[in-house]
């Protein structure tokens, strides 16, 4: 007997996601970004916090009046708006890749704990994700920070308490649906204990939906620290960030508008790729969107 | 009515252009009923979508017409077939409760459609409506115009959906597999209602379905079809009592029979061709499987001849008419050792088996809205011995199933394996049972982790516990399994999603033998295959039975195959066993009422003897 | 039907009960953690150490943090916020004040977030396997990746200073006014038929509306979209062409309402996180409202405010939840008569 198998695709494999362009336009962008932030000593032409209070306001370089010292200008001290961007990028990335990957770790393991085990577990675990989403996230980071004061590690920690609930809502949905497979049985029957079972059959199944949500994350938590160096509420005023820069050049607005518009810039241009990135990894990992988009209705 | 002269369907996929209908040609005149008989993949169902004007995409005529009365349905104009659709042609669906707009009543759908149908006036519409329901006999029909999909039942929704069709006065209803998704008693019913119906309205139906011996009992023509041709096609009666063509003998001797003599069932290798092997399959695309081939017929491709008045086959010379009966000859002994020969200890024994669940304590102790699963289940099994639970969905045999396996914790009642007290949840005895008592589960899709490779799937047991075999030894482990379940060794390195349904099961069931155990569990395991795929793993676990005097409890809802298999049966119905002894004693003299009602759902063997689904009620 | 709406509203409301406490643990809890002393900012800088440990009394200070708690709860039960200490006055009325303007900001924008998202969502749809498919898509990708404190910049430098159009400060222009009867600007303008000064407040809320609108919409959109492809591909769907209905009605009248339910949900959770955009939208546009008190009490160190307005926040979204809950019971039969 010598039954060929009908043909059909190998799930889902590394290639993959490397030919979407979303993937690599996205992936682009954010990876720039990140090189600029770690090698912004070598890039900045600049000390970003040296005031130069005889250039104060001077527009970027194709503009009238502008500098060719000084490409993209200065702010209200004198401080450089390119070396402030390239700097402000650190504070940038940072935030977004630590925050989001502690609420990645909190909010996936509640939620396959959750989701797994069910009864009183996923009760108490969603009682709590209902307790903290019943707070707008900008109002609950805004009060954590005041009770924590600022600084850095504060608002990384801020955002991974705040943001974990987005985490785990959507990841025990998908654990609830995996749940339901026998092939979960199966394991448990195979004399796997609760642990194994979870670790090499549930997680590797929701892994492409966690890595989607990462990226958004990142997007997410930039935004919000961009929101709390708006306030003031971010890091120390020593440290440039890019809500600050907005928040700064806001009053100035009439005078030079570009000191307003560069660094909304870099915060959209930087947030458009983490949110290219998550949409083209959640295409190309998914595979029953793939289905659909090979056999038409 | 409908007529199709020399139809053919191209299909463009990855491997080119390959025919799906090919040389499709047949009549089906007014007020009669045609069945279109063929395993899944056949192509019966494109003929349905051709009708409906929804063929995939990439899949186009190119030859042929297909003529409702005096119309092409080919390359209809949308509008005109719109204007058809749901008044002059009807469709009944395979799936019921998912046909119907889950967000809105039976009245609301109903008055749309009296609405589109040109039904003026809402209180006549209403009165239409419940007269349609009342026709189908559904109880309290202008309280059912208030319900919602989900708060009927199967059986319901589809009475529905019958009492739409006809409410048009249509002339042709095309029926795509409308019982396969329901219980057999339910199934009979719904036969019965179809034909009344049919009777009172004299509307042409073309009845598609891959139970051969139903389409025998019901239909008045019937066509077979494999792998996108009309192999044969005639009377119903005739083409079942003497079939011509290979094929169509070889379904009928796969099938598993409640009466008469019992006889080895005829499997024959591997599965009817999927649309990428049809460009390779210049001559018969049965060849490769039929019993009778030489090595021409590969070349040779037989047109559609009336041998007889009526009767047209597809074959010619020596497999016209074939004898296969011989090589299904053999005599078998349902069951095996019926008799327990001396065997002292069972292998697995269950007493006063309990589910209940769910309810709230009652004031007084008492436990308010429970739902009592199982009831007092008990039995044993030794050695060698293949014993049947049937019953339909919500009987309780899944959950039996499931406690036995330790994934679900009874409420009451012991269950013993090899004498030792395993009842309870599955990690207290883990080690105990992992090289005892197996399952193998009913989907194999939901069964096989798609993203492990089928080498190390099968040998999932034996890579947990305290001492895992080591990978080398457990692909030499992998390799014997998968020879044993007959599965050629290259699947190894596959994916679940590369391999066919009936592959995917017997590499379930090969999982399930890993650990050597004793006793399988078998839950549902061939509803969903093939006639012929379903008589190879049946086929399957008789050969295990005979190397290895395994033990098996198969679950079923289908009475012949557990016939086939079993030497004692339980019948169970709403939880509790209403019936249990000798596979043959209880099916040729059943003392329950609802085995009775059970035994007479299934449309007989012989279609000489008539069937009248009608007399039959919904339980 | 009415009595099952009933049970299910007051279940609900049984259960927040115990969430509202909670939350007011929570935030009581998070603000005792502040490194700043609030007794600095109620005394004077040349206060003594008797006079900065009577304050330190009168605050309640020196008792045990639950006893903290359950005196700060018994007055809030009572409607006592306390007062506040940058400002002096009760926060009651302080939040009385400027409630009301938040949330005619956030209703305007719910509204206008409604109607582009469901209209952007069916016509993703409708563009569906054609070219315009991919740069719809893009677009509201695109869209969704600017945050709405940034789209009130943008929408500032755009009407406001570059084209001149729109005003984009405060509440009402120099010189208008309307009489305080419910709090409500737009309502009272209507009840005292003041049409030039409704005119007026809507142009000055029209922008921070749109902003908080276009940071929620393509979300919408985007779910809708989903969930219209997924229901179109359902055997009901099937069965009703097959029963000859026309397309156009096939998509109105039996896709979108199962599509909208998924859609429902999202909504909920966006609105709720739309409440908390007015936020900065408000700092931005000096819109007195709730969001600019609590970010200058934020400033300040003003506890007493930051706990009451935070509460209102958390109530706000607990009700928004609400009503999202009812309305999906409402809208999906399945869980009617499940209750």
């Amino acid at each position: 007997m010598s039954a060929r198998p009908i043909g059909g695709p190998a799930p889902a494999h590394w290639p993959r996601p490397l030919r979407s362009a979303r993937v690599l336009v996205g992936g682009g962008i954010v990876l720039s970004v990140l090189l600029g932030a770690i090698f912004a000593p070598l890039l900045a032409p600049y000390d970003p916090n040296a005031q130069d209070l005889l250039n104060t306001l001077v527009p970027p370089v194709w503009m009238e009046g502008g500098n060719p010292d000084f490409i993209l200008g200065t702010d209200n001290l004198g401080q450089d708006t390119l070396s402030r961007l390239i700097y402000g990028a650190r504070v940038a990335m940072i935030v977004a890749v630590l925050a989001a990957f502690g609420a990645m770790l909190l909010g996936t393991a509640l939620a396959l704990v959750a989701g797994y085990f069910g009864g009183a577990v996923d009760w108490l675990i969603s009682r709590a994700v209902d307790l903290w989403m019943s707070f707008p996230p900008v109002v609950l980071s805004l009060i954590l920070i005041v009770g924590f004061g600022v600084g850095l590690s504060n608002v990384i920690l801020a955002i991974v308490l705040v943001d974990w609930t987005r985490f785990c809502r959507v990841v025990r949905s998908e654990v609830l649906i995996v749940r339901r497979h026998d092939y979960i049985d199966a394991a448990r029957l195979a004399g796997f204990g609760h642990l194994r079972t979870l670790l090499r059959e549930v997680l590797p199944a929701v892994l492409p939906l966690v890595i989607t949500l990462l990226s958004l994350e990142m997007a997410i938590a930039l935004i919000v620290e961009a929101i709390l160096s708006f306030v003031g509420m971010s890091v120390e005023s020593t440290i440039p960030a890019w809500g600050v820069m907005i928040a700064d050049a806001r009053t100035y607005m009439y005078q030079t508008v570009w000191g307003l518009v560069l660094p909304i810039l870099a915060i959209v241009v930087t947030v458009i790729g983490f949110n290219l990135l998550g949409d083209g990894l959640r295409r190309t990992l998914d595979p029953k969107l793939l289905q659909r988009e090979t056999v038409a209705a | 009515m409908l007529e199709a002269r020399d139809l053919v369907v191209t299909a463009d996929i990855a491997e080119g252009r390959a025919e799906v209908l090919r040389d499709i040609s047949f009549r089906l005149e007014a007020g009669r009923l045609m069945g279109v008989v063929g395993e899944s993949g056949a192509g019966k169902s494109m003929i349905g979508r051709l009708v409906a004007g929804m063929m995939p995409h990439g899949f186009a005529v190119t030859a042929g017409s297909l003529r409702f009365e005096d119309e092409d349905l080919v390359g209809l104009p949308r509008r005109r077939r719109q204007a058809i659709l749901g008044k002059d042609i009807t469709f009944i669906p395979q799936h019921p409760q998912t046909s119907l707009n889950p967000v809105r009543s039976i009245g609301t759908l109903f008055d749309e459609h009296l609405k589109r149908l040109g039904v003026a006036g809402a209180a006549a519409r209403r009165d239409r409506a419940i007269a349609h329901l009342e026709d189908v006999h559904l109880p309290d029909p202008s309280g059912l115009l208030r319900r919602y999909p989900h708060q009927l039942s199967g059986g319901m929704c589809q009475r529905v959906l019958i009492a739409m069709a006809f409410a048009g006065e249509p002339r042709l209803i095309i029926a795509d597999e409308p019982t396969t998704a329901l219980d057999v008693v339910t199934q009979a019913h719904i036969m019965g209602v179809l034909g009344e119906m049919r009777a009172r309205h004299a509307t042409a139906i073309l009845f598609i379905t891959h139970d051969l011996r139903l389409a025998a009992q019901i239909c008045d023509e019937i066509m077979v079809m494999y792998a996108g041709e009309i192999v044969e096609r005639g009377p119903a009666r005739a083409v079942f009592a003497e079939p011509r063509h290979p094929y169509t003998a070889s379904l009928e001797l796969a099938n598993p029979t409640l009466t008469g003599a019992p006889r080895k069932l005829l499997s024959l290798p591997e599965h009817m061709p999927g649309l990428s092997a049809y460009a390779g399959l210049s001559g018969c695309r049965f060849a490769p499987r039929c019993p009778v081939a030489d090595p021409d017929c590969a070349g040779h491709r037989a047109a559609l001849a009336e041998v007889e008045p009526g009767r047209w086959v597809r074959a010619a010379g020596r497999c016209l008419g074939a004898d296969l009966v011989g090589a299904a000859a053999t005599v078998h002994a349902a069951g095996g050792r019926a008799d327990a020969e001396g065997d002292a200890r069972p292998l697995l024994r269950v007493a006063g088996l309990g589910k209940t669940y769910g309810g709230r304590r009652g004031l007084l102790g008492g436990r308010r809205g429970a739902v009592e699963a199982v009831r007092e289940v008990g039995f044993e099994l030794r050695a060698g011995e293949f014993v049947g639970i049937v019953g339909e969905s919500g009987s309780g045999k899944t959950t039996v199933a499931r406690m036995l396996m330790g994934l679900e914790t009874p409420s009451a009642g012991r269950i013993e394996i090899e004498g030792a007290d395993v009842t309870g949840p599955f990690a207290r005895n883990a080690a105990l049972r992992v090289g005892a008592i197996q399952m193998i589960f009913q989907d194999p899709q939901s069964a096989l982790n798609p993203r492990r490779r089928i080498g190390r799937l099968v040998t999932q047991p034996l890579e947990s516990g305290r001492r895992p075999m080591p990978w080398p030894e457990r692909l030499e482990r992998a390799r014997a399994l998968l020879r044993e379940a007959g599965l050629p060794v290259d699947v190894l390195r596959r994916y679940p999603s590369q391999l066919s349904g009936g592959q995917r099961q017997r590499v379930n069931i090969a999982r399930a033998l890993s650990s050597a155990p004793k006793v399988l569990v078998a839950d549902e395991i061939v509803s969903g295959l093939d006639v012929s795929v379903q008589a190879q793993i049946l086929n399957l676990l008789l050969r295990l039975r005979e190397e290895s005097d395994i033990a098996l409890l198969f679950i079923s809802h289908d009475l012949a195959v557990v016939r086939y298999l079993c030497s004692r049966v339980l019948v169970m119905y709403r939880g509790d066993v209403v019936e249990a002894g000798a596979t043959e004693a209880v099916f040729a003299n059943p003392r329950h009422a609802y085995t009775k009602t059970l035994l007479a759902a299934v449309p007989p063997d012989d279609v000489n003897v008539d069937w009248n689904p009608a007399g039959i009620s919904e339980v | 039907m009415g009595g099952e709406i009933l049970g299910v509203v007051l279940r609900r409301i049984l259960v927040a009960v115990p969430l509202i406490l909670l939350v007011s643990v929570l935030v009581f809890v998070v603000l005792r953690l502040i490194p700043a002393d609030p007794v600095s900012m109620a005394v004077p800088p040349n206060a003594t150490r008797d006079e900065i440990e009577a304050v330190r009394r009168e605050m309640g200070l020196h008792l045990p943090i639950i006893e903290q708690y359950a005196i700060w709860l018994g007055q809030v039960v009572q409607g006592d916020f306390g007062r506040s200490i940058a400002f002096g006055q009760p926060v009651l009325k302080l939040i009385g004040q400027s409630l009301p303007a938040t949330i005619e900001l956030a209703g305007l924008a719910a509204i206008l977030a409604t109607a582009i998202g469901l209209a952007g969502g069916l016509v993703m749809f409708r563009l569906r396997g054609g070219p315009g498919e991919g740069p719809a898509d893009l677009a509201s990708i695109l869209i969704m990746s600017v945050p709405e404190f940034l789209w009130a910049l943008f929408l500032i430098l755009l009407f406001g200073v570059a084209f001149n159009l729109l005003p984009f400060a405060g509440r009402l222009g120099p010189g208008e006014s309307a009489p305080a009867i419910t709090g409500f600007l737009l309502l009272d303008c209507i009840l005292s038929g003041r049409f030039a000064t409704l005119a007026n407040a809507l142009e000055h809320m029209i922008l921070p509306a749109l902003a908080l609108a276009l940071g929620t919409a393509p979300l919408i959109m985007r779910v809708l979209r989903s969930s219209l492809l997924e229901v179109i591909h359902e055997d009901y769907i099937v069965m009703a062409r097959l029963r000859g209905v026309p397309e156009r009605r096939v998509i109105t009248r039996h896709a979108f309402k199962n599509a909208f339910l998924p859609t429902l949900t999202l909504m909920g959770v966006q609105f709720g996180f739309l409440f908390g955009g007015t936020l900065l939208v408000e700092v931005i546009y000096s819109y007195p409202g709730l969001g600019n008190m609590m970010v200058e009490a934020v400033r300040n160190t003003d506890l007493p405010i930051i706990q009451g307005a935070a509460l209102i926040y958390a109530l706000a979204v607990m009700s928004i939840n609400l009503a999202v809950d009812l309305a999906y019971i409402l809208l999906n039969p399945k869980l009617r008569a499940a209750g």
